[in-house]
């Protein structure tokens, strides 16, 4: 799997929230991407999503142009806890509902080992309005882990989950970076980005300022990132 | 076949949400039953002039109705952004529209059966033997109503003042399908015959099969715009 972006821009009415944007993503690779509230992580998330569309710029899924992303949807996961699940609902007619809106033919045996995988087998037929935002968290992961998308985008993924979540959250990412999937997680959990991801990009107002491979010792990355981090904190490997 | 039964689950999936929450069929009823309340001491009605009036009255009703559904319409979508992991998935968008349509369509039929009778005992109108007939004309008013309120509930989803919005550019457009279904109850009520309201039935099926058609085609666009 390849994902190119090639000079994108995303403008809100007269704010440009990203500026000529080049990346390429490669099968295996997991991307940890970072930068200050407001520099265009979620926008850079939304764009390589399809959700928004880019007011300049291109982005090619394996040659694609995501600018009619029909057939591309499937291969493309986007997880932002708390979201885009109906409350009214319960964790498994969710599950079935997008299931079959992916056509991903599941059966029920496999539905529930996933909410049991993911902890969540006692509250398979409650309603997602009775579940903690890690609850729900833990059902989102457990709908891309059944849809098997191949780009993962986590939006703030850490935010609510609890140790076991993260670890869960990370096992499923590595397996899924392993199969030559890409997995782009934005976040501000910077530690526990590094510990995972093979690469680090940083966003400061809607431009990318730092894209490397991780290394040891990263001394260009501290640099970079120092000046975003809380005072007297720094991020050690 | 794909489109169906995508659009079989999405309405299976609205019409689950509204049985466990009752929020747009109780309130249209309510609303329904209300404007006739109002319309029941507002109005006196000859019996000489019900034909004329009635299917005006009628028609106020439902378009008032309806329009307090096409409010709630993507409700279940704007909570937890609900809307963005529909079009994140690869649904036909055509599938998302045909859902909401039909769904909407429900809820007004439902709200129909309830109101057609009401208003003819509140008015106390004879119009049993034609209620058949007049049923089937509301019926093609109510797909028009449907297929266009969907698509500019749609349009007015990520506005602001949206509930505002949606009647003031809604009813202009609207004008010929009211006028087509007041007419054709009109002519039912006054003659009786059913054949004499076919050229306004064939107004409707042609708004209703326009609409519906060019609905399908620019949803996509529409949502994800």
């Amino acid at each position: 799997m390849k994902v190119q972006v090639a000079n994108l821009s995303k403008a809100y009415k007269f704010f440009w929230a990203l500026k000529d944007i080049n990346l390429e993503l490669r099968g295996g690779e997991c991307v940890a991407l970072l930068g200050p509230n407001g520099a265009g992580k979620t926008t850079l998330l939304r764009l390589l999503s399809a959700l928004t569309r880019p007011t300049r710029g291109a982005i090619e899924i394996d040659g694609a142009a995501l600018t009619r992303p029909g057939r591309l949807r499937p291969a493309i996961g986007y997880l932002s806890p708390g979201e885009h699940l109906y409350e009214g609902l319960t964790a498994r007619e969710n599950l079935r509902l997008f299931l079959s809106l992916y056509s991903v033919k599941k059966e029920e045996e496999e539905m529930t080992a996933a909410l049991e995988q993911v902890g969540l087998s006692r509250w398979a037929d409650n309603f997602v309005s009775s579940l903690s935002a890690g609850m729900k968290s833990r059902l989102l992961l457990a709908k891309w882990t059944l849809v098997g998308s191949r780009l993962l985008l986590l939006d703030e993924p850490y935010g609510a989950l609890d140790g076991s979540g993260v670890d869960l959250l990370d096992g499923y990412v590595a397996s899924l970076c392993r199969q030559g999937g890409i997995v782009v997680i934005a976040t501000h959990h910077i530690p526990r980005a590094l510990n995972l991801c093979t690469r680090a990009i940083i966003l400061h107002q809607g431009k990318l300022i730092f894209d490397e491979p991780r290394q040891d010792p990263w001394e260009h990355f501290h640099r970079a990132m120092g000046e975003f981090l809380p005072r007297g904190e720094r991020w050690s490997s | 076949m794909e489109l169906v039964r995508q659009t079989v689950r999405l309405l299976w999936k609205d019409l689950l949400l509204e049985v466990r929450r009752r929020e747009s069929l109780v309130s249209m009823f309510f609303f329904g039953a209300v404007v006739l309340f109002l319309f029941h001491f507002a109005f006196e009605m000859p019996r000489e002039r019900t034909a004329e009036m009635a299917p005006g009255l009628l028609w106020l009703a439902f378009v008032f109705t309806g329009t307090l559904g096409l409010g709630q319409l993507f409700q279940a979508e704007r909570e937890n952004r609900c809307l963005e992991a529909l079009l994140l998935s690869p649904v036909d968008r055509g599938a998302l529209y045909l859902a909401k349509v039909l769904f909407n369509f429900l809820l007004m039929i439902l709200v129909e059966l309830v109101v057609f009778p009401l208003f003819g005992v509140l008015f106390n109108l004879d119009f049993w033997n034609l209620l058949p007939s007049l049923f089937l004309v509301a019926i093609l008013g109510t797909i028009g109503f449907c297929v266009l309120g969907t698509l500019f509930s749609a349009m007015t989803l990520r506005a602001r003042a949206r509930e505002l919005l949606l009647p003031l550019i809604l009813f202009p457009l609207m004008i010929p399908v009211i006028l087509a279904t007041i007419r054709g109850m009109e002519i039912v009520l006054r003659t009786g015959a059913f054949e004499e309201a076919l050229p306004w039935l064939r107004l409707l099926i042609g708004f209703d099969v326009i609409f519906l058609t060019a609905g399908f085609l620019i949803f996509e666009w529409v949502i994800e715009s």
